[in-house]
């Protein structure tokens, strides 16, 4: 369906939360190890479904109807990289925690190249419209409970094996459900702040009180 | 009709015909069974009317989880949906199946939905359509999810036929790692009627999928493929109904029995799909010969000597003891996988120890083992209520170690190996003891195979076990072991297995007796030897046997297990770190040097065999405790505070911190050798948090913890509250952490303080709280911890342990 190109490793590095550190030869090593594991083990899939505006089950909050504001369709997404990147990830748990932190982060950097890939699909195959960036239940004032409608919406469970649990938390865990608005006019540029991050709930920037710049 | 019948005819898909049929539903398409009912009714008309035998009522996603919000009820929606169908098939002779999908959830060790839970809400949905039928379990990905569906199945509508399919991707495996092979052996062990494949991919794309299948059960094949591929914007699916049938007509010689349609397909496809079979006779498949077992993901044909590995078993282990009696779970995961490395094929699991429950603890560590290590596993325990928790919550075929001669033995124990589908091993002892003789041994061995296939159990799945006797207390019994392992084999046309270590008690270099004594068993016929694979010359002398009686071609497994060999340095080789510590590469390298012992140099650098070397030569001239202050300490403080300015990755501080477990395994070591004072700094309690399964930063916790001393009990992840707080009382407990990754699942952490709180047993006598918590995790502030009653707002793993220091005054 599709294949993971190289994983960034600053990017990881910036997962790991911290960009201050001088970088070291080993590890770089360790990185590199990292990021062929990940690459083994991950098994990409994405599913999406465009949907005419206006779609009320969608709209619920005011920070949707703010991000979707001039558009006339949206692509639902939903994206995973797999139960084998969880396994991977629980036995690097037990056999050595080091490790695992590196894999957890290589891990975030696959998912997100995934959605990147997806918003490079999307812009293909919709050449004359323009993109919002992507948002995910959970972002500012939208509900997370509406993750339960965004993978019966695409059948991601029976499609892509993806599924979430009475919090609302995706699993496999890897994984991304979010809406982008499609517009015939450019929409205005909207700054991308904290709120609207996949990695707001785990960044190790914001529990220091920094942020990370991107 | 199974037997009746050269094929029976399935029906194609309900979703199809409503997406095509434009109606609107809310929420479900199982709510249409109670707002449209004549139109569904119509739907399986029409499939009966194309020649459809057996109709699938539209349940497929009727579970209570799925139905939230729906305003319906599972009862309401299944008994609805049976009606529908028992409508429309009583003008024909037809039968009616409740169809049964997965929950929507995933389940453990992947996510959170327990086994329990899940054959709680497949037994609702069996209770609610007793007017069915056959009960059809579909589209699962999960073996697990299927094997809980099953066994409800079984237990609330006994006697009723079952069929099951599960959904397979082009590489022959579930989303969820799940081989073709392994669901075949595990679900035929399950007792279900006919088994195979439905949906994701067109008939020729699942040929290879049920092929496989095909090998590994002698049940009639059900095949329910999609019409081929559906165009992601015209949702059109790209197999006509005339390539469809003429597909399954060419696929049917695999066994194929049971046949329709998946997602794609209309009643047209049925029709002609029954015209395309007319002239074809069913073809039952060929099983492969000899017993195979499985896990999940990887099946180990017993063809030749297997290894089984037996270093999960607490006799005569001091530390496997503790690690139970604490519940120290990553102790023996680490157990598991260092024999699977060391070249395990099997892995042998006792957990029995009289201070604690048996059974929940078998249950608990065959669920962890099974998240992280694919071997198939065996499950030994005496206890029939043991075998029979260990049997429901194994995913896989198992084999259960041990039914013996004794009639309570037989009698209680076969019957569940027959229920569950496993294999199991025959212990040559009765009520009289082990016997002395090899012929006695043969005898009952004879009796346990004449009474296993009296209910069903065949042959081929009952390993006899002639029993290892010490050589030293006599020395004949080894020779009686040989011969009466020898005639099983030749005589009763039995696998074999055999613990080996037992031979050389009592005796010096027991490792040069226990290999010769495997060479010998093997060459006799033993197929299962139960030893310790982590001592190389044990594993090897396994590996160069199947070499040299062809039992692996060309050498393969050898060499590739052997290839990068080199002989060790004659005279005092240093000693190799144990498995899975060695270095990742990522030793840190904060500026080291000044003013630093070599032991510190060590834990800075992560150096674990350097730091544990250093600690045994301290230990000449320091006592334990002072090492622990006045090195190891100092040391994890500094690698702390370089984490903190910025100066060290986190795997950097975590590799420290392993190194300094390392050494504070020797001082352990030392402790227990001189009986001096225990170096425990306090004992606290992790966990994260119900709901949650994030669990990677309270591992980052308790690695942390664990080396500046602290005994931690972790809990693990999902932790139910009542749980925490039990745990507080039983290990009177001060500290507790707590992690939570989620807004969502932050209320459990509110609620699991407010529970430690209100426990009367958990207070002083000035009625303030004994338990100091602490709280952490990404979406935790300053301002909710404290606003939850929390003690301690922990930043990350290093505050955490400024939190205990605090704590524990140290």
């Amino acid at each position: 369906m599709m294949t993971l190109g190289p994983l960034d490793h600053r990017e990881a590095v910036r997962y790991l939360g911290d960009s201050r550190v001088a970088m070291t030869e080993e590890m770089e090593a360790l990185l590199t190890e990292c990021e062929e594991e990940v690459l083994a083990a991950a098994d990409p899939k994405f599913l999406y479904k465009v949907k005419e505006l206006p779609c009320p089950e969608l709209m619920v909050g005011k920070d949707i109807a703010e991000h979707l504001d001039g558009c006339s369709k949206v692509v639902l997404l939903c994206a995973t990289v797999g139960a084998g990147i969880d396994r991977m990830l629980r036995i690097a748990q037990v056999k050595d925690m080091s490790r695992a932190v590196v894999l957890d982060s290589m891990s975030s950097v696959a998912i997100e190249q995934v959605c990147r890939k997806f918003d490079e699909f999307i812009a293909e195959e919709y050449p004359d419209l323009y993109q919002t960036f992507r948002f995910s239940p959970g972002y500012g004032d939208y509900p997370i409970d509406l993750q339960k409608w965004f993978l019966t919406e695409l059948d991601a469970p029976k499609k892509i094996g993806l599924t979430t649990n009475d919090s609302y938390l995706l699993i496999p865990t890897k994984s991304v459900t979010a809406v982008m608005g499609l517009s015939e006019t450019e929409p205005p540029k909207r700054k991308r702040g904290c709120a609207s991050c996949n990695l707001r709930e785990t960044c190790n920037f914001r529990k220091r009180g920094a942020h990370c710049g991107a | 009709m199974l037997e009746t019948r050269e094929f029976l005819f399935l029906d194609g898909a309900m979703g199809t015909l409503i997406q095509k049929s434009g109606v609107q539903y809310e929420h479900n398409p199982e709510t249409l069974n109670l707002t449209h009912p004549d139109l569904i009714t119509s739907f399986h008309r029409a499939y009966l009317e194309a020649g459809s035998d057996l109709v699938y009522a539209n349940t497929f996603g009727a579970n209570t989880y799925k139905l939230e919000g729906s305003g319906y009820t599972t009862e309401e929606v299944i008994k609805a949906a049976i009606r529908n169908a028992r409508e429309a098939a009583k003008d024909f002779d037809a039968l009616v199946a409740l169809d049964v999908g997965p929950t929507g959830q995933l389940l453990e060790p992947a996510g959170s939905l327990s086994f329990e839970e899940a054959y709680d809400l497949f037994a609702e949905e069996i209770d609610a359509a007793a007017d069915a039928d056959v009960i059809v379990i579909e589209t699962m990905t999960d073996l697990y999810e299927a094997k809980a569906a099953v066994l409800a199945a079984r237990e609330h509508a006994p006697g009723k036929p079952i069929l099951v399919t599960m959904t397979f991707e082009t590489t022959g495996r579930t989303f969820a790692g799940v081989s073709a092979e392994a669901a075949a052996l595990t679900l035929s062990g399950l007792g279900v009627s006919a088994l195979g494949v439905n949906c994701s991919l067109g008939p020729r794309d699942l040929e290879p999928v049920i092929e496989r299948m095909s090998h590994y059960t002698d049940l009639p094949l059900i095949f329910k493929p999609n019409a081929g591929l559906p165009d992601p914007n015209s949702s059109e699916y790209d197999i006509g109904p005339e390539e469809f049938a003429e597909s399954v007509r060419d696929i049917a010689k695999h066994g194929l029995k049971v046949v329709g349609g998946c997602c794609g397909t209309t009643p047209e496809y049925i029709a002609k799909l029954k015209e395309a079979l007319a002239d074809v006779t069913y073809t039952p498949q060929q099983k492969i010969e000899g017993p195979v077992i499985c896990s999940p993901s990887t099946i180990v044909h017993i063809n030749g000597p297997r290894i089984i590995g037996e270093r999960i078993n607490p006799t005569g282990k001091k530390l496997f003891k503790k690690a139970l009696q604490e519940n120290n779970i990553d102790y023996i995961l680490n157990q598991a996988l260092s024999q699977v490395e060391a070249g395990a094929e099997i892995l042998d699991v006792n957990v029995g120890l009289p201070e604690i429950d048996e059974r929940e603890m078998m249950v608990k560590v065959l669920k962890a083992i099974q998240g992280v290590c694919d071997a198939p596993l065996q499950i030994d325990s005496t206890k029939p209520d043991v075998l029979e928790a260990a049997l429901r919550a194994y995913n896989g075929r198992p084999i259960v170690n041990s039914v013996n001669g004794e009639e309570k033995s037989l009698s209680t124990v076969l019957p569940l190996v027959k229920k569950y589908g496993a294999t199991v091993v025959g212990l040559t002892l009765d009520e009289k003891g082990i016997p002395k003789t090899a012929d006695e041994r043969f005898q009952i061995a004879k009796r346990i195979v004449e009474r296993a296939e009296a209910i069903g159990i065949p042959r081929e799945d009952v390993f006899i076990d002639c029993l290892t006797l010490t050589v030293s207390a006599e020395q004949d019994a080894c020779q009686q072991t040989l011969e009466g392992l020898h005639r099983v084999k030749t005589e009763l046309g039995c696998k074999t297995a055999l613990g080996v270590s037992n031979i050389s008690f009592g005796l010096p270099y027991r490792e040069l007796v226990n290999r010769t004594f495997l060479t010998m068993a093997m060459e006799e016929g033993l197929d299962l030897p139960i030893i310790n694979p982590n001592v190389a010359s044990m594993t090897g002398a396994v590996r160069a046997y199947r070499v040299l009686k062809g039992i692996d071609k060309n050498s393969l497994e050898y060499i590739s297990a052997y290839q990068d060999y080199t002989p060790p340095e004659s005279g005092g080789a240093a000693p190799a770190a144990p498995a899975g510590s060695a270095h990742a590469g990522g030793s840190p390298a904060p500026e080291s040097g000044a003013g630093l012992s070599p032991l510190q140099n060590a834990i800075l650098k992560g150096l674990k065999t350097e730091g544990s070397n250093a600690t045994k030569e301290l230990l000449l001239t320091e006592d334990p405790l002072s090492i622990v202050n006045g090195e190891l300490i100092p040391a994890l403080d500094k690698v702390g505070a370089d984490f903190e300015a910025g100066k060290v990755f986190l795997p950097q501080l975590i590799q420290s911190a392993n190194a300094a477990q390392e050494c504070f395994l020797v001082i352990k070591e030392e402790i227990a050798r001189t009986g001096s004072a225990s170096v425990s700094k306090g004992k606290v309690i992790l966990a994260t948090v119900k709901g949650d399964i994030h669990d990677i930063g309270k591992n980052i916790v308790k690695v942390l913890l664990d080396n500046y001393g602290y005994t931690v009990i972790d809990l693990g992840r999902d932790v139910d509250p009542r749980l925490i707080v039990e745990t507080a009382m039983k290990e009177d407990i001060e500290a507790v952490g707590l992690s939570a990754l989620m807004t969502t699942t932050l209320g459990s952490m509110e609620e699991t303080i407010k529970l430690l709180r209100e426990e009367p047993s958990l207070r002083n006598e000035d009625g303030s709280s004994k338990v100091n918590v602490m709280v952490g995790g990404a979406v935790v502030t300053p301002d909710y911890a404290e606003k939850i009653g929390a003690d301690y707002y922990c930043r990350d793993a290093k505050a955490t342990v400024d939190a205990c220091k605090t704590v524990f005054k140290n």
